[in-house]
């Protein structure tokens, strides 16, 4: 029982991670109908700034945190103003190129502006171990899975209740039907990058937190985008959950059937998944009428 | 008279014409400068090797400038960027050869990216000393024009599996590589002495490259009851790993391989990377030889590039000494023919930083001595074990 607690309690701290960024990929596919596939980067991006913050200016994890998010409101601003507006009305295809190449321009930047050794992102928590009995969890591990579920229920009301979520999601329900209705698609797109590059950064800092950064960090993107099939490509909360369901079939598997089936069984357990639900466990199906 | 005076101006236009085809079939020299070539990793996380070993090729570059260059010659260093893409390397190698017209050649990116140019490189015919990463495809069988700085994975594992197997006897083991060239070398360099020395072997795990969480494998380690384990991750990996086994309590003891010997992971590591042996062929740089290294390199290097000097900028100088100091042997007119043949002679060449290097005829490989090291954490180094 004790080994199964610590792998599932495990499971839920990466899987949170994973959620968070999934649910990045999540916000961008809603608002824009964009595969966002420089989403690990932009996530790598965040949490570099956040510890460039930490060693330049202070290591307040108010300041960390604050700096942080204003940065990556900045960096999705200035991505979707400068990189995809100008995409609006190309093919898809054409689109998804440009968050390609904007990827390999991202990693890249890692070594001109940092460098390629692995640093960790010091403010004073996240890096102490709590123990419960024999169970051992750091104290960022538990924030993350409780920042995840605090998020989760914001977005929540946020898509509910506010203005500003309920025309994002006319916009992703019909945009032209909505820039009748006096909604500006553009100003929604800026919006949903900001929130998009906001939420996965997050992810990105709670990573650096608990584990540290690296040039490889952008690959947790690839870990996310799997998590966000799961729950449902335009389903942001869906795919948070699906990051938790990814991090603790991962965890399990390495854990009782070998390290090697770690990678396999979350792809697996998709398979499954959308061969039952091909549009995600939360997502919602297309209705095309004719 | 006439006669006399064109035969004459036929033979000295021919003197000239044998010896531009000369100089035309070694390129990279002309009489104020020589081009030396490399490819590495220079963004993605291998750059932390490749910016390391360029930096240790300029270190020897600028040392051998500042003296006057080669018999009078400065040597200019051309660097391309491979992102650690096999396929890039490649680019890279034609680019430097065509059309920078490089002399001679040092590097050469990761063990992959070596093997696969390496029948350009033979086929060129150009000097070329190697020294980022050492796997015997590269010299056996020997290739003429290509020498090979260090030591094999194998070798090392090899060395420090014997030396903690000797240190620990009758422990139980544990041991994860990576799943690809690199991780089947470290295990098939751990199965040997398993299978010489009959060790317990009683976890055995191999994680995907770019894996980040080892929370699953490390406690599947700690289940086992492994007493002694070997990381067979590179850099980050083998931190995440330090992490989680000090999350779930536990201390075994640790032994890493070479590519993951670099200072700034054991501030990562925390007290958890405590008393981490590793194997290495360059000296640490808490030791004499390590400290006046960077001493060296404080003269020559811009400030900025002096944080990125670590273990594979000592294995570049070394190489970058061992193929400079080939070249001057030959003279004012050095030749490619010339430059192998002093390479091949090359006997007990003092780096400082590494025991001395000797090739010989039909010997391409350096094949440095080994030392084991261990991690102090209170002072953040590698100190060798006596």
């Amino acid at each position: 029982m004790q080994y199964f607690m610590q792998l599932l309690i495990s499971g839920l701290a990466i899987g949170a991670i994973y959620g968070l960024i999934a649910m990045g990929f999540a916000v961008i596919y809603k608002s824009t109908g964009l595969v966002n596939f420089a989403q690990g980067e932009m996530t790598m991006i965040t949490a570099y700034i956040a510890w460039t913050i930490s060693t330049t200016v202070s290591g307040n994890v108010v300041v960390v945190a604050l700096g942080a998010i204003l940065a990556a409101v900045v960096l999705g601003l200035i991505i979707e103003r400068v990189v995809m507006r100008p995409m609006l009305g190309e093919p898809v295809f054409a689109t998804v190129m440009v968050t390609i190449g904007l990827a390999v321009i991202l990693r890249s930047s890692i070594n001109f502006i940092w460098d390629a050794y692995p640093h960790g992102l010091d403010v004073g928590f996240g890096r102490s171990i709590v123990r419960v009995g024999p169970i051992g969890v750091r104290t960022g591990q538990i924030a993350v899975i409780v920042t995840l579920l605090v998020l989760l229920a914001a977005i929540w009301a946020f898509f509910r209740y506010s203005k500003i979520g309920v025309a994002m999601r006319a916009v992703a329900a019909d945009d032209r039907t909505a820039l009748l209705m006096g909604i500006s698609a553009t100003r929604v797109h800026a919006l949903a990058w900001a929130a998009s590059s906001v939420i996965a950064g997050i992810g990105g800092v709670f990573f650096a937190l608990s584990y540290d950064l690296s040039p490889a960090m952008f690959q947790l993107g690839l870990k996310a985008f799997p998590a966000t099939i799961l729950g449902g490509l335009d389903a942001v909360l869906g795919s948070g959950v699906g990051g938790l369901l990814i991090g603790i079939t991962e965890n399990l598997a390495g854990g009782y059937l070998g390290s090697g089936m770690k990678e396999v069984a979350g792809f697996a357990m998709i398979i499954v998944v959308l061969m039952i639900r091909p549009f995600g466990i939360f997502g919602e199906r297309d209705i095309e009428r004719v | 008279m006439i006669k006399y005076l064109a035969t004459a101006s036929l033979l000295l236009a021919g003197a000239f014409l044998s010896t531009s085809l000369a100089l035309a079939a070694d390129p990279g020299i002309t009489d104020t400068e020589i081009v030396i070539g490399d490819v590495e990793p220079l963004t993605g996380p291998p750059a932390l090797l490749g910016v390391a070993a360029s930096i240790g090729h300029k270190i020897a570059i600028a040392e051998a400038n500042a003296a006057g260059g080669i018999n009078g010659r400065k040597i200019k260093y051309v660097l391309e960027d491979d992102g650690y893409v096999t396929a890039r390397t490649i680019q890279g190698v034609k680019k430097v050869t065509d059309v920078d017209k490089a002399f001679a050649m040092l590097g050469i990116s990761g063990s992959g990216q070596s093997i696969a140019v390496m029948p350009l490189l033979e086929k060129a015919g150009i000097p070329t000393v190697i020294d980022v990463a050492p796997v015997k495809f590269l010299w056996e069988p020997p290739r003429k024009n290509v020498f090979v700085v260090g030591q094999s994975y194998e070798e090392g594992i090899i060395h420090l599996v014997n030396f903690l197997a000797e240190k620990n006897p009758g422990k139980k083991w544990g041991l994860i590589t990576q799943d690809d060239d690199y991780g089947v070398t470290v295990r098939d360099g751990f199965d040997t002495v398993v299978k010489a020395r009959k060790l317990n072997v009683v976890y055995s795990g191999n994680y995907k490259k770019g894996q980040q969480d080892f929370s699953s494998d490390m406690l599947q380690l700690k289940e086992s009851g492994a007493e002694v384990f070997l990381a067979g991750g590179i850099i980050g990996e083998n931190i995440a790993m330090m992490k989680e086994l000090e999350k779930l309590n536990i201390k075994p003891v640790v032994g890493i391989f070479w590519p993951g010997r670099v200072e700034p992971v054991l501030k990562l590591m925390g007290p958890a990377g405590d008393g981490i042996y590793a194997v290495d062929y360059v000296e640490p740089f808490a030791g004499a030889a390590g400290k006046a290294f960077l001493e060296k390199a404080k003269g020559l290097l811009p400030e900025a590039e002096m944080k990125g000097i670590n273990r594979y900028s000592m294995t570049g100088y070394a190489a970058a000494k061992v193929l400079i100091s080939a070249i001057e042997r030959c003279g004012k007119q050095p030749t490619w023919a010339c430059t192998i043949a002093e390479l091949e002679k090359t006997k007990n060449v003092e780096t400082g930083i590494m025991a001395p290097i000797s090739f010989g005829p039909g010997v391409r490989f350096s094949n440095q001595k080994l030392q084991i090291m261990q991690s102090e954490f209170s002072t953040l180094s590698f100190k060798p074990v006596n």
